[in-house]
């Protein structure tokens, strides 16, 4: 659905983006994570075809941004990073105003802004001023009003920054619910562990690069180098510790915060031969848990070495 | 819908008119333009009711209309040179500081058509405005001396001029990322129009040819210049004191053209008369004058026998093209200036 080919773009001497490629198949929710200032509103802003690429090309559902830019703009809904909102309007008003833009006929337009009012919980607020509404219920309206063309590829550039917890949560569900309806989602975020939940596919960038991609799970394998054990002993850290190092399965073994971690290579039959060789040696072994490698461990990996 | 409407009818032009109605500014800005416009109006009356207890044809109401008229639509143009810019310059650059821009571009509607929507809801103010000045106006048909068509077209001249300063403002705003240089400049060239071509009227004036046939003209850059049509609209006469160098003779002009001449009959009395312009007038010091201009029309130069106000009407509808166009070329998300040449996205491999 979208397809991104050897993105780059260069302002002055600085490169924003080098040599950017990623694919988001239909249907997918891809989460685009780096640090602030690696790329990810450059990279957005040329798929929404508000920007020109120094070279490469992107397109979304078929359509080169830099070719068919009305094209592009009839499949996708955008959301910045900041909320685009005028005084003096109603939030119902707000939504038929941006349906009005999309060229929708009159007598729809009532239609989806309640149908999209309801779908981000803002029905009691339809005659709100929209300068009035919270950042929360600002966010949520955005997201609605980036909809209003139900278009299948929605680009959200930090949608839940400065949100309190309830709201992300909330901005959550309705993603989850978006993806049902069988929308492509390109979320940009810096809030890892809500992107390790919500997406199924991700992108790392850092300083214009693209360091891996791929769904969820085989970025964090391919990027954290094996799996992780939690090992808890009673008072025998030391020796477990030295039970653990010659093992031709473990790579690594730390202390932390009263428990050891080890990483080993292997499965679940490894992790349970480890466990036997502890208690064999006599180790007493009173909790034992895989840790699961998160996006936050395979981010930092990917970029360390920049740091 | 058909196409035109389409295009003449856009959503911003909707929104902009409901953000803008529901705010306090609009009726006060329009109350302070009734009272400021009224307020002239009643001072100026009382001014010429006062002078012309000492002046034995100046109490005619004729005299109180013209002078009216030509006050009120000059103090008019004044106002709306201040308004229009600022409802202007900050159209789009506005849009861009509170990143509703972006908004807009990735809609269906072209970039014209939010240039066009913006100028329209601007434009609709100046021109509810201008219908507030109606009933002022028409108070000076109480004292007559004024006919209709001189009222349409300086209200012609108004609108045209502050639909000019209008797409300035627009064009300005388009190319400024901030408001402020935007005002600042719409401002410089709302001046540029207005004075700046009047000043170099007096600064560069047209040298007379004393062999010319007929009259000469003031440069033809000072017609784009509002102030110089009302003025002949609001006189019904010519321009004979600017723009050209010693235009101003020391004697003998008179408002309505031609040049006077005065003797002295053998009872005593002194008597003047109105001497229609020849091609060579001598002037009562006895030098030649070049001819003087009568009538409303451009007696000579780029736009010989035009009405002044024609002249303005043209000048300044050229400028709203080039501002239009400009406005459009630099508003796209994506700048494709003509100048520059766009490089096509290659892919590397």
């Amino acid at each position: 659905m979208i397809s991104v080919e050897q993105l780059t773009k260069v302002y002055g001497r600085r490169t924003a983006l080098d040599a950017v490629s990623f694919e988001v198949p239909k249907g997918e929710i891809f989460g685009f994570v780096g640090p602030n200032g690696a790329g990810k509103t450059t990279t957005l802003r040329i798929l929404a075809a508000l920007l020109e690429p120094t070279s490469g090309r992107a397109f979304v559902d078929g359509a080169d941004v830099s070719l068919q830019p009305a094209r592009v703009h009839e499949r996708l809904g955008y959301m910045p990073d900041f909320f685009g909102v005028y005084d003096q309007l109603t939030a119902a008003e707000y939504l038929d105003f941006y349906a009005a833009c999309y060229r929708l006929p009159r007598a729809r337009r009532k239609k989806i802004a309640d149908d999209l009012l309801e779908l981000v919980g803002l029905s009691d607020r339809r005659d709100q001023a929209v300068d009035t509404l919270s950042r929360g219920l600002k966010q949520r309206l955005c997201l609605a009003r980036a909809l209003v063309h139900d278009p299948a590829v929605l680009l959200l550039d930090e949608p839940a920054s400065g949100l309190d917890p309830r709201a992300r949560v909330e901005m959550r569900e309705i993603l989850k619910e978006l993806q049902k309806m069988g929308k492509t989602i390109v979320i940009s975020s810096h809030i890892l562990p809500e992107l390790t939940e919500l997406c199924t596919m991700v992108g790392i960038i850092d300083q214009g690069r693209m360091r891996a991609t791929g769904p969820v799970q085989d970025v964090i394998r391919q990027l954290t180098s094996g799996r992780r054990l939690r090992i808890t002993v009673l008072g025998q850290k030391e020796e477990a510790a030295a039970v653990l190092k010659p093992l031709p399965m473990i790579h690594a073994v730390s202390t932390l915060n009263g428990a050891i971690e080890a990483e080993y290579e292997g499965d679940d039959a490894t992790a349970a031969a480890i466990l036997q060789t502890l208690t064999a040696a006599g180790i007493k072994v009173s909790g034992f848990s895989q840790l699961e490698g998160g996006l936050e461990d395979a981010f930092m990996r990917a970029t360390e070495d920049e740091q | 819908m058909n196409p035109i409407a389409v295009a003449l009818w856009n959503p911003i032009v909707a929104k902009e008119y409901r953000s803008r109605m529901r705010t306090w500014r609009s009726p006060l800005a329009m109350t302070v333009y009734v009272l400021l416009l009224g307020g002239l109006g009643w001072a100026i009356f009382s001014a010429m009711a006062y002078s012309s207890r000492n002046s034995y044809n100046g109490g005619q109401a004729a005299n109180y209309g013209q002078g009216l008229f030509l006050y009120l639509v000059l103090f008019q143009m004044v106002l709306l040179a201040f308004i229009t810019p600022a409802l202007t310059a900050g159209a789009i650059s506005s849009e861009r500081e509170r990143q509703t821009i972006d908004l807009l571009f990735v809609t269906k509607l072209p970039a014209f058509s939010i240039l066009w929507g913006k100028l329209l809801a601007s434009m609709s103010f100046v021109l509810l405005l201008l219908l507030l000045s109606v009933p002022i106006f028409s108070l000076v048909f109480l004292f007559g001396g004024i006919e209709l068509d001189q009222v349409a077209a300086a209200f012609l001249v108004t609108a045209i001029s502050a639909l000019t300063l209008g797409l300035i403002g627009i064009a300005c705003s388009t190319a400024f990322r901030r408001t402020l240089p935007a005002t600042v400049t719409a401002y410089g060239a709302a001046f540029l129009v207005l004075g700046g071509t009047l000043l170099f009227g007096l600064l560069f004036p047209t040298d007379p040819d004393p062999k010319a046939t007929v009259a000469p003209a003031p440069p033809a850059v000072t017609y784009l210049s509002p102030i110089i049509p009302l003025i002949t609209i609001g006189t019904n006469g010519p321009i004979t004191n600017f723009g050209v160098r010693n235009g101003n003779p020391l004697y003998g002009t008179s408002g309505a053209g031609g040049t006077v001449a005065c003797s002295v009959t053998p009872g005593g009395v002194k008597s003047c008369y109105s001497v229609p312009s020849g091609p060579m007038v001598k002037g009562l010091i006895g030098q030649p004058y070049p001819v003087q201009a009568s009538g409303t029309m451009i007696p000579s130069g780029l736009f010989s026998g035009w009405q002044y106000w024609q002249a303005t009407v043209t000048l300044q509808l050229a400028i709203c093209v080039v501002a239009l166009i400009l406005g459009a070329m630099l508003l796209s998300p994506i700048r494709h200036l003509p100048w520059r040449k766009r490089a096509p996205a290659d892919v590397k491999t």
